[in-house]
């Protein structure tokens, strides 16, 4: 995983414990590893553009990254496209495997 | 470098792949089955959990034809391909659409007497039948509220065998067809991916492939072969085509059932073990409206789509189920990019099928209404959640192309048969224009999406060839 990526699920899950934060990252990780190349590639793209916006001094890098972590909420309301569906895409893969690694996921 | 000779090779082991090699090995024939996938004991893993979807989806469920919208497409990637990971639902192709098919693409022999009967073969060698006793909760709350609003529902059958204690299990090729054919004296190769097809004039003389031994390191394989069957489904068997150099219409005209969803949160517990059987017929087959599977992480998921504050629904998960509607609009295209292994997806909808999409959507919010739904969440970015029958009218403006969440699991029609080579891959019996040895016998070959569950349709044709092939060939 890219930075930007580690640093997203890392927020995304900072309420889960060591061990499942773990598992979720490992999960995440090796889904991005399993998409189609050109996927990947874009995914990828995506990922440097918005860690080096997540890395400007000031207000401009704090909108995304504020020190304690990634802001989902401005990813998934940022008024382009492909970042919502970026924003969408790593939420679904941390949630697929937060909630299918708790007991009784099948109900 | 291992050389194997066999007299017929099938590329893929899913419905259109264990027909073949299944009706071809009683035939006598000397049969190998090449499938890129791994052999997973059909009892091991729970049905779309996340260890399902590791071991049997192709890219673990990561595909998305890009668009505007993109749609999200899911691929079984194993001994049985996509019959392992599906529903199991059952539905004959429509008379009507069999007959337009027929005339559009000028089809021979592919009257709905010709298919019906293929139909009753394949449903008698799998056993097709309804749940014994009441189908679930999740299931006839469709039922409720089609009833509610006078519109038709229809409780389909499965590819389901019931024993005493009436316990289903899904008759996948794994189970069935597969091993029937090695009973037969068929050979099936797990973890051997097709690069190309190696063409001599206007035969193909080889299959090149790189197999994966149980040590994990690989091994280039030759296969040599008689007759050649491409069966890898809508998305591959166009992709190893045009890797092989063969072009002619082959790619295009790929077509899906894109799909919307919804989550219904009702005032009572809605049971998960199962994917709903019911469908409301009353707008097809241009509209389809049924329920999906509804684990936890699917509730998950479908809930956060809208982006609203789900975290109360959530903690009452359990009181949640999947709904979606379905169309077949729009046309895509599946083309090989040069260095890289997976194909690119397209697919493109029109104003006018996004607004389709939006009818279905409110339809289909207007029916979990009327069977008792509280809160309705779609699967559009920044949706409202609805909880009034009067607010759903909300929806029509959200459905738009940079907010939808749309998915799929039925791809077809990427090679398509006719006897219009300007317009079609393969003759009416999938053989592939120009040559002489070369058959798709898959999704690929049909003219178009049929609007329901494509199983039953792709396994009739499958086996209205095989045995055509074994007459002619």
């Amino acid at each position: 995983m890219l930075w930007f990526e580690r640093q997203l699920v890392a927020t995304m899950v900072s309420h889960l414990g060591h061990d499942e934060r773990a598992r979720v990252a490992s999960y995440v990780e090796g889904s991005l590893g399993a998409m189609p190349e050109h996927i990947r590639l874009g995914v990828g793209a995506e990922s440097l553009v918005l860690g080096a916006w997540a890395r400007l001094p000031g207000a401009l890098g704090g909108a995304l990254h504020d020190g304690s972590g990634v802001s989902l909420r401005a990813l998934e309301t940022n008024p382009l496209n492909p970042v919502r569906q970026y924003a969408r895409l790593m939420r679904s893969l941390v949630l697929i495997a937060e909630h299918e690694l708790q007991p009784g996921a099948g109900g | 470098m291992t050389t194997l000779d066999t007299e017929i090779v099938v590329i893929g082991s899913g419905a259109g792949g264990a027909v073949t090699a299944a009706t071809l090995a009683r035939a006598g024939r000397d049969v190998t089955v090449l499938e890129e996938g791994p052999w997973v004991d059909p009892d091991a893993l729970e049905p779309f959990s996340l260890a399902e979807m590791v071991a049997k989806y192709r890219h673990q469920g990561g595909s998305a034809a890009l668009g505007a919208p993109p749609v999200a497409y899911a691929e079984g990637r194993c001994i049985g391909g996509s019959t392992e990971i599906n529903s199991g639902l059952w539905h004959r192709l429509p008379a009507e659409l069999a007959e337009e098919w027929r005339r559009r693409h000028t089809i021979a022999e592919f009257t709905p007497t010709v298919l019906d009967a293929y139909a009753d073969r394949v449903e008698q060698d799998l056993s097709v039948a309804k749940v014994p006793g009441e189908p679930p909760l999740s299931s006839t709350i469709l039922e409720r509220g089609a009833a509610a609003l006078d519109w038709r529902s229809v409780e389909f059958a499965r590819v389901f065998r019931y024993d005493r204690d009436q316990r289903g299990t899904k008759q996948t090729m794994a189970r069935t067809l597969i091993p029937r054919a090695v009973e037969s004296g068929a050979t099936i190769l797990p973890d051997c991916r097709v690069d190309r097809l190696v063409r001599k004039g206007d035969r193909i003389v080889g299959v090149r492939c790189t197999r994966r031994r149980e040590d994990g390191t690989d091994e280039d394989l030759t296969v040599r072969a008689e007759q050649v069957f491409v069966c890898g489904g809508a998305i591959q068997t166009p992709a190893l085509l045009q890797r092989s150099g063969i072009r002619a219409n082959i790619g295009s005209g790929l077509k899906l059932h894109p799909t919307i969803r919804v989550a219904a949160r009702f005032p009572h517990p809605i049971d998960h073990a199962d994917v709903p059987m019911h469908r409301i017929t009353e707008f097809g087959p241009a509209l389809e409206i049924g329920g999906s599977a509804s684990r936890r992480s699917h509730v998950a998921l479908a809930l956060s789509d809208s982006t609203a504050d789900y975290g109360d629904a959530m903690s009452d998960w359990k009181n949640v189920s999947i709904y979606y509607a379905a169309t077949h609009d729009g046309v895509g295209r599946v083309t090989t990019l040069p260095g890289l292994r997976s194909p690119l997806v397209t697919y493109r909808l029109t104003e006018a099928d996004m607004s389709r999409l939006a009818r279905g959507l409110l339809l289909l919010g207007e029916a979990l209404m009327a069977a008792g739904a509280t809160e309705l969440y779609p699967s559009i970015t920044g949706a409202p959640v609805v909880r009034r029958r009067d607010d759903l009218v909300q929806w029509w403006e959200s459905v738009n192309r940079s907010r939808s969440n749309l998915m799929t699991v039925h791809m077809t029609s990427s090679v398509r048969i006719g006897e219009d080579r300007t317009r079609t891959g393969a003759d009416s019996f999938g053989r592939v224009w120009g040559l002489a040895n070369l058959r798709v016998n898959d999704a690929s070959l049909l003219p178009d999406a049929p609007g329901v569950n494509p199983q039953s349709t792709i396994m009739t044709i499958a086996l209205r060839n095989a045995d055509h092939f074994l007459a002619h060939a």
